[in-house]
């Protein structure tokens, strides 16, 4: 059977430190801002956002929540809209993948993301003097005038694949594969594995009554699962995103 | 009639002014949108991957480090699972930490031979020397204390010690009462406080949501500056609700420790000896012992200080700058050792630049929430940059002292004492140091090993003091994205997500009147800085909320009643 990677992310569990954008921009060769980049050109495949119960001080309180691809299982809508057939769901995982190579730039694929998910490269990609030897050799940096977002960091997966297969294990489905979010965060909120595989914890946990999933009434089948025992930050998930409508609300 | 010969005229001259204009250029870069070989695109270097082990300098947690190097050369780092302190985990700073080399704002050079020179002359003139380290208890540390036991009038200065140097045992905590310290923000060893938050209850008694009061389980909100007032309360027995969490023990009281009721309530509760407990230091070797004593800084006499280095090449506790001024001398000279511009070096006369984690070998003294003493090293992945100086060793050879080999000298010590046991990074495995070599020691720390003592059967309960009190503030300080040196990719976390607090950035809430974006002036007693507005809704009027940075400490430490005004 294909596996069918996802993840469960824990709200109650994030303090919103951020190591997972940083983690993520890593192990990806994301740049770090343009002098023009701001919260709607910047390239963050994952983002923390602060949500709130809608209250006034005192009775405010506040969550923060990562969101990033959500690797839509069904009518995926960004490869639907594509007309360089530049993003492609790959049946053996379920990852929503992204070629830079294919992309023209036109954004349709941004405009038809429920999740507000994937980011335009607006400006050359450019690091300090000397920071270029930091880049990780498993992925190529993308060019200006492309689209890019989340893919569950592929080369960890073709990298696990290659370890699996060297090790005579079956590498269609490598077991020590994590994207560089869960590995790097502190306070372990982010958990990955197949959903498909039902002794696995994220297939566990996806079942759960305090999970959901953001806009689940599109149907577009995410593979994101939230989790909180918090009534007020599940309605979150009926938002088009963690808090719209407050653009000055800080993340 | 136009001819072939004109038709052939009017192309050429079209092709060639063309090539004057932007058009054709511009042309070829976006054909080569297309293909992943545009020279724009920095190609990352190849090479053998293998893993390095090390530990942390970046703040006094020293987590555990696994770091993925191409060659020799640091491209990701992540944390050491199983590790006994870290669990695994890392902080952001930490996991971008090996950009700090590049980072474009680096201290570059420094007048070594200038400062050496003035130092000289300050102490044949018989002033007095001190050096202030911001992170005591490094084997640097007691290469100055050595140093400056051999000058004459040498003092060896440090900021306040949290705990008065006692440690916290988190995990022998079930309720844990927090005046505004952000114990989930920063506080401690990461991964020790995430492991250990399951098992007590939180109650953060803070005016600001806090990334740590929006985690706790009871969050006590209170005007600003009215935290001391509810401590004096919970101590004479008024808020019923919170003397009744407070019965499920063992208690820990976190908070400014200069107020005495935060000292009163542990005594109260019977945190010290359970949840606030000493701790035995890593040995050093016997002929350290007559090395000059530790004093804080605020024991300095005012005026008496003729030359003062300062070694803030491990950030640690920030004091105030108008604090320190006041013990210095009137032709006082001042040298800072640093990596960058924004600390005490815009005081000094002399910034001589230093290495860079993961640049420096260095060891990192024991966390505030580790109970057991340890001993482990920041190895260094990367040459230090040629024009950078060992602080250590600059003041060992102003004082004449070997110290060379200080860390191997040090180790020797702590294998002789053969107490406790070393965790090996690479195998997650422990030996008891009793059954190490001083030379497989020495190997196992520069290859990523952390020593970690035993718990001291003899311990005292510790004696907590208060210290003298300073009033409370009404601005409240959060990890900053600007402070000192940090990965130039922390622009995700602020400029292009707002998920952290930009240096020179002030939360306010929108019903205090000023606009988003608005550049406006934080003023105190001691100055003004200009910042720049972030509207939001959670911060209370009255309270003000912005990123530290050494300015802003200069600013708004001591300080009391802090305002926001138009510039």
């Amino acid at each position: 059977m294909n596996a069918r990677y996802g993840m469960t992310i824990d709200i109650d569990r994030c303090n919103g430190c951020g190591a997972c954008m940083v983690a993520c921009a890593v192990e990806n060769n994301i740049p770090p801002a343009h002098a023009g980049a701001n919260d709607r050109k910047g390239l963050t495949w994952i983002r923390v956002y602060k949500v709130d119960n809608g209250k006034e001080y005192p009775e405010r309180r506040s969550a923060f929540v990562p969101v990033l691809c959500q690797q839509c299982g069904n009518e995926t809508p960004c490869a639907h809209v594509c007309p360089q057939q530049a993003v492609d769901v790959d049946p053996k995982t379920g990852v929503v993948g992204q070629m830079p190579e294919r992309c023209l730039g036109c954004r349709y694929c941004m405009a038809a993301c429920p999740y507000h998910a994937r980011y335009f490269n607006w400006w050359d990609p450019a690091w300090p003097k000397g920071m270029e030897k930091t880049l990780n050799p498993s992925v190529a940096p993308r060019m200006r005038g492309v689209v890019e977002k989340c893919n569950f960091c592929h080369g960890r997966w073709h990298e696990a694949r290659e370890r699996a297969a060297a090790n005579g294990l079956a590498a269609s489905e490598p077991v020590d594969y994590v994207p560089a979010c869960v590995e790097a965060c502190p306070a372990g909120a982010i958990r990955f594995g197949n959903l498909n595989d039902s002794t696995s914890e994220v297939a566990h946990k996806s079942k759960e009554p305090d999970s959901f999933r953001l806009l689940e009434k599109l149907g577009t089948d995410p593979k994101i699962y939230y989790h909180s025992k918090r009534d007020w930050v599940k309605t979150i998930a009926e938002a088009p995103r963690p808090g719209a409508g407050k653009e000055n609300v800080r993340g | 009639m136009t001819t072939r010969r004109d038709l052939f005229k009017i192309a050429g001259g079209a092709a060639v002014g063309a090539l004057l204009t932007p058009a054709p250029w511009r042309m070829i870069t976006d054909g080569a949108l297309w293909s992943e070989n545009w020279p724009g695109i920095p190609r990352p270097a190849r090479g053998e991957i293998r893993a390095k082990f090390t530990n942390c300098t970046l703040c006094p947690a020293g987590c555990a480090m696994k770091a993925r190097c191409v060659g020799d050369q640091p491209i990701s780092i992540a944390g050491v699972a199983g590790h006994p302190l870290s669990h695994g985990a890392l902080c952001p700073y930490g996991i971008a930490g090996h950009h700090l080399p590049y980072h474009p704002e680096r201290l570059l050079s420094g007048a070594v031979e200038d400062a050496a020179a003035a130092i000289k002359k300050g102490i044949g003139e018989g002033g007095r020397i001190a050096v202030f380290d911001t992170r005591p208890g490094r084997t640097a540390s007691w290469t100055y204390r050595r140093a400056m036991a051999s000058l004459p009038g040498g003092l060896y200065l440090r900021p306040e010690a949290a705990l008065n140097g006692d440690a916290v045992d988190l995990s022998a905590a079930r309720t844990v009462l927090s005046f505004g310290v952000p114990l989930l923000d920063g506080w401690g060893t990461p991964g020790n406080v995430i492991q250990a938050r399951g098992n007590f209850r939180l109650i953060q008694v803070e005016a600001i949501e806090s990334r740590t009061a929006a985690m706790a389980d009871v969050w006590l909100p209170t005007n600003p500056g009215e935290e001391r007032a509810i401590a004096s309360l919970i101590l004479n027995g008024g808020m019923d609700h919170i003397a009744r969490e407070l019965e499920d023990g063992p208690v820990l009281v976190l908070g400014p420790e200069d107020w005495p009721e935060i000292v009163e309530l542990n005594r109260k509760y019977g945190a010290l000896g359970r949840t606030i407990v000493s701790r035995r230091d890593a040995p050093v070797p016997d002929t350290w012992k007559d090395a000059a004593p530790e004093m804080e800084w605020a024991d300095a006499a005012e005026g008496s200080i003729r030359v003062l280095l300062i070694d803030e090449t491990a950030p640690g506790a920030y004091v105030p700058w108008h604090s320190i001024e006041t013990r210095l001398s009137r032709d006082a000279v001042v040298v800072a050792f640093t990596a960058t511009r924004d600390g005490y070096a815009r005081h000094a006369q002399f910034a001589l630049a230093t290495a860079v984690f993961p640049e420096a070998l260095d060891d990192i003294p024991a966390a505030v929430d580790s109970p057991a003493g340890v001993f482990r090293l920041s190895t260094s992945m990367v040459p230090s940059a040629a024009w950078t100086i060992d602080p250590a060793m600059f003041i060992a050879q102003l004082a004449g002292i070997d110290a060379a080999s200080a860390l191997r000298d040090r180790a020797d010590a702590i294998c002789r004492s053969a107490r406790g046991n070393v965790f090996h990074y690479a195998d997650q495995k422990s030996t008891p140091m009793k059954a190490m070599k001083a030379d497989a020691f020495w190997k196992s720390l520069n290859e990523g090993a952390c020593w970690i003592d035993d718990l001291d059967p003899k311990a005292h309960a510790p004696q907590l003091v208060a210290r003298a009190a300073t009033r409370a503030s009404n601005v409240s300080l959060v990890e900053t994205c600007g402070a000192g040196l940090v990965s130039p990719l922390f622009s995700k976390l602020h400029e292009e997500s707002h998920v952290r607090l930009a240096r020179h950035e002030i939360a306010l809430n929108p019903a205090v009147g000023f606009c988003d974006g608005e550049r406006v002036a934080l003023q105190t007693d001691c100055g003004r800085i200009a910042m720049t507005v972030l509207l939001d809704p959670s911060i209370p009027p009255g309270s003000i909320q912005t990123a530290t940075g050494a300015d802003v400490l200069d600013l708004c430490g001591g300080a009391t009643g802090a305002k926001v005004v138009r510039i």
